[in-house]
């Protein structure tokens, strides 16, 4: 099994870390050609054998929704760093990771597909989430008493 | 001064609170920039004097951020996150403009700039916010 990847937003704010179920080359590395993810520059990785645990410092979290408003794109609030794009269904968490948000220094060198999803219908946007995305926990931590 | 030569063009967030127009000329100098925010948030550089860049809406939706020598002023819009343009430390008399954030697709003249050796190369990008004579 390959190591456990680490990275954060700019400011640090948002950590990440995502346990490869399959070896870092042989992730997938796409770039989503909306509106959104062209002008975050956004690089993403996901894969259903793999895990993502994210956690979020008091308050450095903002989640946006656009589009079809299914899937919350959470940005830090603190330096505007997009990490992932994360859905919830019957209480579990899916989510793509943006790996340049987050400086995975393994995807760096590698030249990423395009993918245009707009013409999928909602029905179809889910199975492709549900099938691809990475199993995620998202932990917001709170201020100390 | 003139700006005879530019075009205003427009520009703006991906949720439509954050707007600006900026006078470009026809092929547009840029750069990409390997710094750690930069990285981080996909930025395309247009770097342009004071008189070619106007907020037309959203001012009050920017968020800033500042690190290290807290010069840059790294403004984004609080509900989408995109950075469409700021005050850069090169440039502290311009803006850099996000390319990514033009509404139609300039024609870019696009170079690398090594951000990571940021001390030795910033010269490079001084003259890009003279104003036009």
């Amino acid at each position: 099994m390959s190591a456990v990847l680490t990275g954060h937003c700019h400011c640090g704010a948002i950590r990440v870390e995502f346990e490869p179920g399959k070896p870092v080359a042989e992730l997938p590395l796409r770039a989503c050609q909306c509106g959104f993810c062209r002008r975050h520059g956004s690089r993403t990785t996901s894969d259903p054998a793999s895990r993502l645990h994210i956690e979020v410092a008091p308050g450095a979290l903002t989640r946006y929704r656009f589009g079809r408003r299914a899937t919350d794109a959470l940005i830090c609030a603190d330096c505007g760093v997009y990490v992932a794009s994360l859905i919830e269904v019957e209480g579990r968490a899916f989510a793509t990771l943006n790996v340049a948000g987050v400086g995975f220094e393994a995807f760096a060198d590698r030249t990423p597909e395009p993918a245009v999803y707009d013409y999928e219908t909602d029905e179809a946007k889910l199975a492709r989430r549900l099938s691809r995305w990475t199993p995620t926990v998202l932990v917001e931590t709170s201020p100390s008493a | 001064m003139s700006l005879e030569g530019f075009t205003w063009r427009a520009g703006g967030c991906h949720c439509g609170g954050v707007r600006f127009e900026v006078a470009l000329p026809e092929v547009v100098e840029a750069q990409t920039c390997n710094c750690s925010m930069c990285a981080k948030s996909g930025f395309i550089h247009i770097i342009v004097p004071e008189s070619r860049f106007r907020v037309t809406k959203g001012m009050e939706r920017l968020a800033e951020y500042t690190f290290n020598t807290r010069v840059a002023k790294h403004l984004f819009c609080a509900e989408c996150g995109i950075k469409s343009f700021y005050r850069p430390r090169s440039n502290p008399d311009g803006w850099s403009v996000n390319a990514r954030c033009l509404d139609e697709a300039a024609k870019l003249d696009l170079s690398a700039f090594d951000g990571q050796n940021w001390e030795a190369n910033a010269d490079q990008l001084a003259h890009l916010s003279l104003e036009p004579s």
